[in-house]
């Protein structure tokens, strides 16, 4: 069950939730989209655009809302080469690896369709976007595995940080961040009031 | 607070803060020995600087890269291992049940792993006990597995949220006993030697994340404050490089960076706790300690396969200790006929944080677009139940030093991970228990995430330089006065979370070394 929009805002607004927590998550909501890619550091404009597109796909937002940026996230973390504490090791270090990932896109778009991915329409993208994560797209120089792995790295990264956000936990009828006092009616079907 | 000069012989450098190191530096500084504790990460405030997010508190993890190889290659970071004072208690679920004594006996009764060289009654079991009532451990008065305790839990067990009840449901349904399991959180106020008050649990859910309550018994609200309150001094952000030895050998001094700057502890002793992956680097690094040719051998994981479903009921898996219930009647599954691997698991239920939820739904199940969104806006309705198992040591599975070198110019670890085939025939038994039970207890949408957790087993401890790194009191064999300190010297995994039995052996190496007059 959704909440109405602004449902976290009222929220941290309330005693309901504690100083650190409002702090994160204000500034994620305070936090500009950058559509136009100015302060990007990591990816390039092409790359860039590759996946704003494959994003929308990935992760289909609605669209009477302001939308949530998943990609300044990544490009910020690759750009100061920070990890998340282990990767495959058939892969080579992340920057690399969404690269060759990312490459490995618009190749495969070239071979099947003598285009690039980012002017595909949305069938043709989502059928590339489903070979890569079987690690069955021609054309394209990953390994199967690679595919697979670098896939699988990129959408759990996406999809961390899409649910990182205020707005797509209020849809999610998420609320856990308004956790002071405590929570005291915790088994099945029992809701705190701020929680109705 | 104590502070000693790097110039200052101490008695004993500790390295790492965890389960691990914490109880054993306290005990050390309870018996009058000056001790430093060096961790290689931050110390911060959890009652003012952790937030109820999941992202904002990613700095629990061990972040610096590790390679996963293998066929069931490991994930660490969130999982496996943290830094800060504390160590990765500061992000572990609390989950406390004790080790049986079987569990320590996998080489006689199956011919597999390696028998743990003690006594499970003399040299366990008290300290188990000394645990529960130091942490105050909140537990059912009756518990139905494993041989009768001394004495009840201090605490009576917390309350059972949404996922709790449905396996209780489920379990019912199917004749499985269940209870309330053990966690290492607080049911109610609790006064604790050389640290105070500590306030109860308020069911935030968010134990993986770090308590901002104090509440839950991570070091750093337990241990390290008894520690400090005798004498001890803690350096944060002082990671380890090497070691200065005598020309016997032994170590004379602990080499760390601290803010860019190199500094040397002259000690006397060294008790290594930095988790079974950043001990054996550190020691593959050095070239120390390892004439037995183990360091870094003997990789183990626990079987921890994971079974979701989703729920008519409102579930709201954010609330409560996430594993609120266990059964341990799978502890020998076999012993029915109805299994046949060596050794057995325990089943718990979990509630779960949304982040976790997600990228885990992600990697497993991989929805995207409108499948993603529908999976997504159905979190409320979901719980889980997983198990944790005795995973074996195999040749193929050891950690080594990559050639990839990391931000600090050291070696980074490759960990190479293949579930044999005891772990493949535990884990499909299981899923058919697990989905029994989520089936009865009324889930749809019901999907298996295969993992393995807890790290453990690369500095094996044993009776024999032969055959191990460290002996049964967790010192080396190659470096008198290098001791061992964490999940690494275990010799097998045991069919439990291990958080309780490092802390256990971490103070019995303690005793041992006071003992021994060193």
């Amino acid at each position: 069950m959704a909440y109405p929009l602004g449902t976290v805002r009222t929220l941290l607004d309330t005693d309901h939730v504690t100083p650190a927590t409002r702090q994160a998550l204000q500034e994620r909501l305070d936090k500009q989209p950058d559509w136009q890619g100015l302060t990007l550091r990591f990816f390039t404009p092409d790359e860039a655009e590759l996946l704003k597109q494959l994003t929308a796909r990935l992760l289909p937002q609605p669209a009477d809302r302001e939308q949530i940026d998943v990609i300044n996230p990544v490009d910020h973390r690759l750009a100061h080469n920070e990890s998340d504490g282990w990767r495959y090791d058939v892969l080579p270090a992340d920057p690399d690896a969404w690269r060759m990932g990312l490459t490995a896109f618009q190749e495969a778009a070239q071979a099947q369709f003598g285009k690039p991915f980012t002017q595909l329409d949305s069938p043709q993208q989502d059928q590339l976007i489903g070979q890569m994560q079987q690690g069955t797209a021609t054309g394209a120089s990953l390994t199967a595995l690679q595919s697979k792995h670098f896939f699988e790295d990129m959408l759990a990264e996406l999809v961390s940080l899409y649910v990182s956000h205020p707005l797509a936990q209020e849809e999610m009828g998420y609320v856990g961040m308004a956790d002071k006092p405590r929570w005291d009616r915790i088994g099945l079907n029992e809701l705190e009031e701020r929680e109705k | 607070m104590t502070t000693y000069s790097t110039n200052d012989t101490v008695d004993a450098v500790v390295i790492g803060t965890g389960a691990g190191g914490a109880p054993l530096l306290a005990r050390l500084a309870m018996a009058g020995l000056r001790v430093v504790a060096l961790e290689a990460g931050a110390e911060k405030d959890p009652k003012t600087e952790y937030a109820t997010d999941e992202r904002a508190q990613e700095f629990l993890f061990w972040n610096d890269e590790r390679l996963s190889a293998g066929e069931n290659p490991l994930a660490f970071g969130s999982n496996n291992s943290g830094t800060g004072v504390g160590g990765s208690t500061l992000h572990y679920t609390a989950y406390t049940p004790r080790a049986q004594p079987d569990d320590m006996q996998m080489r006689t009764e199956f011919g597999v792993a390696a028998d743990w060289p003690m006594d499970y009654h003399t040299d366990i079991e008290p300290y188990y006990d000394e645990l529960e009532h130091f942490l105050g451990i909140s537990g059912p008065s009756d518990y139905p597995w494993g041989p009768k305790r001394k004495r009840n839990y201090p605490l009576p067990p917390l309350p059972l949220n949404g996922a709790a009840q449905l396996m209780q449901r489920g379990c019912a349904e199917l004749g499985i006993r269940t209870s309330p399991a053990a966690n290492a959180a607080l049911s109610g106020r609790y006064y604790q030697e050389g640290v105070g008050w500590r306030e109860a649990c308020t069911n935030r859910g968010f134990c993986q994340a770090g308590c901002s309550i104090g509440a839950k018994a991570s070091m750093d609200v337990t241990f390290i404050p008894l520690a400090r309150a005798h004498g001890a001094e803690v350096r944060a952000n002082a990671f380890v490089t090497t070691f200065d030895r005598d020309t016997q050998g032994r170590i004379t001094a602990v080499v760390y960076v601290q803010d860019g700057q190199t500094y040397r502890q002259k000690c006397r002793n060294v008790f290594l706790c930095a988790g079974a992956v950043e001990t054996p680097r550190l020691l593959l690094i050095n070239e120390l300690a390892n004439s037995s040719g183990q360091v870094g051998r003997n990789v183990m994981a626990h079987p921890g396969l994971q079974i979701w479903g989703e729920f008519d009921e409102d579930v709201r898996p954010y609330k409560g200790i996430p594993g609120g219930l266990i059964s341990e009647d799978t502890h020998r599954p076999f012993a029915g006929g109805s299994a046949d691997f060596a050794g057995g698991y325990l089943l718990q239920s979990i509630g779960v944080m949304p982040v976790t939820y997600m990228k885990q739904l992600a990697r497993g199940r991989g929805l995207w677009g409108p499948a993603l969104m529908e999976a997504m806006s159905r979190y409320n309705h979901v719980a889980g139940i997983n198990i944790l198992g005795d995973g074996l040591p195999y040749d193929h599975n050891y950690l080594e030093l990559s050639d990839e070198l990391d931000a600090r110019g050291l070696p980074k670890p490759r960990v190479y991970h293949t579930d044999g085939d005891n772990e493949k025939k535990m884990n499909a038994h299981a899923e058919v228990i697990m989905r029994n039970i989520w089936s009865a207890a009324g889930a749809k949408n019901v999907w298996a995430f295969p993992r393995a957790a807890h790290i453990i087993g690369t500095c094996r401890m044993g009776h024999s330089p032969d055959e191990a790194v460290v002996n049964a009191n967790g010192q080396s064999f190659d470096i008198p006065n290098l001791y061992i300190s964490d999940n690494s010297t275990f010799p097998s995994s045991l069919s439990v979370n291990p958080a309780l039995t490092i802390m256990a052996l971490a103070l019995r190496t303690a005793d041992r070394f006071l003992k021994s007059g060193e």
